[in-house]
């Protein structure tokens, strides 16, 4: 009797420890990343957005210039096609323009960069969602001027269109986003669970459930995927 | 390894961290089905990630800039817009509940709540009484009437401002109240009493003058042969 009230009285405690040592655990994970960081991108990174939240056009069009080929990078991995990853890269800069003063020195400006992408796709497809699925066929959409000048551009796009459907027409979101960071872009799931705030359990399920689904198709070619199967 | 744990390896496993000395590549350099499986996976994915990682945007960076800027202001401006057309509209809405639920709440829709009644005077005119409780009257189909001749005053309005108005009357029509003294009935008394005051003042002096001269006709000398001349009359000192 006294000892199941011990017991009783002993588990929050245990609980509050445990739940301590994840904290500390998941803090020790995240120092383990940062070595990759450098410190002096993060200051120069900190102050043009600072020059920028204080109206100067030349640091923003720096910031631009300086982020735009990874913002577009991570608009690939939400979007149907490259040109709606243009449209999800501008969109993500004017709202950058509009909150920069939101942005908070203490964190890398890429982490807020990609948050900020995140959510615009996300809405910007809620949004797309809404007026209709005929926008969203690249049939319906007029094609880009810069693809008549270009031609080896429109080559590589519809290459990249042809590799998101092959790839990521299936997938779930957050599996697509989860095996693109990981797989394609090369970061470690301790990154990605940095950067997309979910845990690296989570992040490690999603990896693994995204590959099956990815390679299952490939996988099946092979004469012993069918006993494995079973 | 055979090929089954080869497989499972392969369904979940990073292949970018698949080094020549894992167990996974030993087993599929001697697997005549396994070996190609695994350099078709390594190919598409590797493929994809060159394809994705490589594509440059095709906006110029500056125009980019521009363009958000641009619409940044844009949306500022239509979002100060958005707030002072949804005051704007507030207000209306308020306005117009403010004036149309009362006649709703006062038991009528709209006119129909209106009811007609006869507040009774005792001091004030009529007029008086429509001058004063005029600005209670100037609602939609709110209206006083007057009788001449009757010390009454007929009011039109919702219970409510009858109420009103009947108390707002109750302040001035009353015999205490100053307003009472400057109606004409109490002019007329005052005016009365004033000359009934005058006629006793005049009937006192005449009075005074007559005893006054009685007096000097008895003062007077009176020589012989002479008849008695009159005396002259004083002034009454006033």
């Amino acid at each position: 009797m006294s000892g199941a009230s011990g017991a009783l009285r002993l588990e929050p405690y245990i609980s509050h420890q445990m739940s301590r040592r994840r904290k500390r655990n998941r803090a020790e994970a995240m120092e383990s990343v940062a070595p990759f960081r450098d410190r002096s991108t993060y200051a120069l990174d900190a102050q043009l957005a600072s020059l920028a939240s204080a109206g100067d056009d030349t640091a923003f069009t720096a910031l631009v210039t300086r982020f735009q080929p990874a913002v577009f990078r991570w608009s690939l991995i939400f979007a149907q096609d490259p040109d709606e990853a243009e449209d999800i890269t501008q969109e993500v800069f004017v709202r950058v323009h509009r909150k920069i003063g939101d942005y908070r020195s203490d964190a890398p400006l890429e982490a807020w960069l990609y948050r900020v992408t995140r959510r615009t796709a996300t809405q910007l497809r809620r949004k797309r969602g809404r007026r209709g699925r005929l926008m969203l066929s690249p049939a319906a959409r007029p094609e880009r001027d810069m693809y008549t000048t270009d031609p080896g551009g429109r080559v590589d796009r519809q290459r990249a269109a042809t590799v998101i459907r092959e790839l990521f027409s299936d997938l779930p979101r957050r599996q697509r986003e989860i095996f693109d960071l990981v797989d394609l872009q090369g970061l470690s799931p301790a990154e990605v669970a940095e950067r997309t705030g979910m845990r690296p359990v989570s992040v490690r399920a999603n990896l693994f459930k995204a590959r099956k689904a990815i390679r299952d198709s490939l996988l099946a070619t092979h004469p012993a995927y069918s006993e494995l199967s079973r | 390894m055979n090929c089954h744990e080869c497989l499972e390896e392969l369904a979940t496993g990073s292949l970018r961290e698949l080094s020549a000395e894992s167990a996974v590549s030993r087993h599929a350099a001697g697997c005549p089905d396994c070996g190609p499986l695994l350099t078709q996976l390594r190919d598409r994915e590797y493929q994809a990630a060159t394809v994705l990682n490589t594509l440059p945007p095709i906006s110029d960076p500056v125009i980019v800039a521009e363009s958000a800027g641009k619409l940044s202001h844009r949306r500022r401006m239509g979002g100060v817009v958005v707030t002072l057309a949804s005051i704007a509209l507030g207000l209306s809405m308020w306005f117009a509940a403010s004036t149309l639920i009362p006649d709703i709440i006062d038991g009528g829709h709209g006119m129909g709540g209106l009811q007609t009644e006869t507040i009774p005077l005792s001091c004030l005119s009529p007029q008086q009484a429509g001058d004063i409780i005029s600005p209670y009257v100037r609602g939609r189909g709110r209206i006083y009437y007057t009788a001449p001749g009757v010390s009454a005053i007929t009011v039109r309005a919702s219970p409510s401002e009858t109420w009103r108005i009947k108390d707002v009357l109750k302040n001035f029509d009353n015999p205490r109240a100053t307003t009472c003294g400057a109606s004409g009935k109490a002019n007329a008394d005052a005016l009365q009493r004033q000359l009934e005051a005058g006629a006793t003042l005049d009937q006192e002096q005449k009075a005074l003058e007559e005893q006054i001269r009685a007096k000097q006709s008895s003062d007077a000398p009176v020589l012989a042969g002479d008849k008695p001349t009159p005396g002259k009359q004083k002034k009454p000192a006033r």
